[in-house]
């Protein structure tokens, strides 16, 4: 069953840029997606459609089968997203603080809050630093704190942008391991990058964008060749036609 | 960074940690009013409380006042200017300035007070956490209805996270500009504006990443409410507190 349907999409922005030209793309429950693309491509944009920070110029975005515009709360409690910049994600003065923004939102009892937290603490493994404040912590927890913070929203999809940027080789392992298990726990995953061979060796599906529109979408391992003419370096082991080794390996 | 969180919540289990934040706050409100106008001998009673208070409390002291450098030289401006510009019996005089000794007693006097009203701040912070402070704002505008506390509790917390990022990214533009030599440049104005320019456009980006990721996680002034209760050791301490305003107060 598809959880996002995505029809005809299409967003031109303020200075009359044309982001999104005419996207159609189905996204099954459990699915683990992979966006990749040069800069400017219209990954990033096309995510935010997905729970309403960025609204369609045309087409529409429905998600469970509810058009996104028509409930931003309910787009948003399904849809978490994570941020390429996780400094500029993280709100709270004390990682606790930071994990409990989203529940407070949504107006739920402390009890529940707090049950919540510690869930979403204890499962990106940072319970020990409940009361530390966020700016202490390093790149790859920062990552994971961020990663807290959604999954207290309870979100059936997660949505990362560049979820490895700047983060040294254990950072990696440490947001990749937060991913799979994600992923395990029954939750749609949908990831972009432009750094393919950190994370492809684990998706089951492979959407690649140019100029704001897909231009391949299959099973990573079909239609990995030959993305270097759409602006994306294949993985080192694709390019020596062996299986992509996963990083945590 | 490490220099930034000497001031700030340290955890521990003393009295001060355990009164709840509304209290804690009403003292600092009462005792530091108390302080503007007691004399040597009602401060001195002050002082020992609150000295008691703090080292009870085990609050790092020493790293307090290291934090509190530029606090200490406004101190000498204080005690300085008020040695030199009050009238009274000279103890030395150096051609038109004459320092005199009711200018040095007004001038301890002066300092000895807003020390005092500091040192209660630090107590209060190292005792506290932000987000209990946040509430306790919020609680306490909550009767002024055209006041929007909610919103006024975030934009504290939310100066109070993003200080050291802003500070972090200012030290960063230097040490890159350093690094391409403004040094050699000799007017201080130019080195600030180009210090400044990019700092502020940076930190307006940021505010802008913020505000998306806060809409993401369903941002709304109506939240759940801060959870604050007052238990019998906020009541004693109140009373405790109320006796030594009147016994400071009767002397």
């Amino acid at each position: 069953m598809d959880i996002i349907e995505i029809e005809n999409l299409s967003h031109r922005f303020e200075n009359g840029a044309l982001g999104l030209d005419g996207i159609n793309l189905q996204i099954q429950k459990g699915a683990f997606v992979v966006f990749a693309g040069p800069n400017g491509s219209g990954k990033t944009t096309l995510i935010r459609h997905l729970n309403g920070l960025l609204l369609p110029t045309a087409g529409s975005v429905q998600l469970d089968g509810v058009f996104v515009q028509h409930d931003l709360l309910r787009a948003r409690r399904l849809v978490g997203m994570m941020f390429q910049d996780a400094d500029s994600q993280i709100v709270g003065e004390t990682v606790y603080e930071d994990v409990a923004f989203g529940p407070e939102n949504l107006q739920l009892d402390r009890s529940q809050i707090s049950q919540r937290v510690k869930r979403a603490l204890m499962a990106v493994g940072l319970m020990d630093f409940a009361d530390q404040s966020p700016h202490l912590l390093s790149g790859g927890e920062k990552r994971r704190l961020a990663i807290a913070g959604i999954l207290a929203m309870e979100p059936k999809v997660i949505a990362f942008d560049e979820p490895f940027a700047s983060l040294d080789y254990p950072g990696v392992k440490q947001v990749l391991k937060q991913i799979l298990m994600l992923h395990q726990s029954g939750h749609t995953l949908l990831v972009v990058t432009h750094d393919l061979e950190k994370v492809i060796a684990h998706a089951d599906r492979l959407v690649i964008m140019q100029k704001g529109r897909i231009v391949r979408d299959g099973r990573p391992s079909e239609i990995v060749n030959g993305i270097e003419t759409f602006g994306v370096r294949s993985p080192c082991a694709s390019l020596l036609g062996m299986e992509v080794p996963s990083w945590l390996h | 960074m490490a220099a930034l969180t000497t001031v700030g919540f340290r955890s521990g289990t003393s009295l001060l940690h355990k009164l709840d934040v509304r209290f804690k706050l009403l003292f600092l409100i009462l005792i530091s009013f108390m302080s503007l106008s007691a004399d040597f001998l009602r401060l001195g009673l002050l002082s020992g409380l609150l000295t008691v208070l703090i080292i009870h409390s085990r609050l790092p002291l020493k790293s307090g006042l290291r934090g509190m450098q530029f606090f200490l030289v406004l101190l000498l401006l204080v005690l300085g200017a008020r040695m030199v510009t009050t009238p009274g019996d000279p103890i030395i005089e150096i051609k038109f300035f004459s320092i005199t000794r009711q200018g040095i007693l007004s001038g301890v006097l002066i300092c000895w007070r807003l020390t005092i009203i500091v040192l209660l701040g630090f107590a209060f912070v190292h005792s506290t956490r932000t987000f209990e402070i946040k509430a306790a704002v919020e609680w306490l505008l909550k009767p002024f209805v055209f006041i929007p506390g909610k919103r006024i509790a975030t934009m504290m917390g939310l100066t109070t996270r993003f200080v050291p990022v802003i500070l972090n990214q200012a030290s960063e533009t230097a040490e890159a500009q350093r690094a391409r030599c403004v040094e050699n440049r000799k007017n201080p104005l130019y080195s600030l504006i180009r210090l400044g320019v990019p700092l502020i456009r940076r930190t307006f980006e940021r505010a802008d990443q913020l505000a998306i990721a806060m809409e993401a996680r369903c941002y709304t002034e109506d939240r759940t409410d801060p959870d604050l209760v007052a238990t019998r050791l906020d009541w004693i301490a109140l009373l405790v507190i109320l006796i030594i305003c009147g016994l400071v107060v009767s002397i």
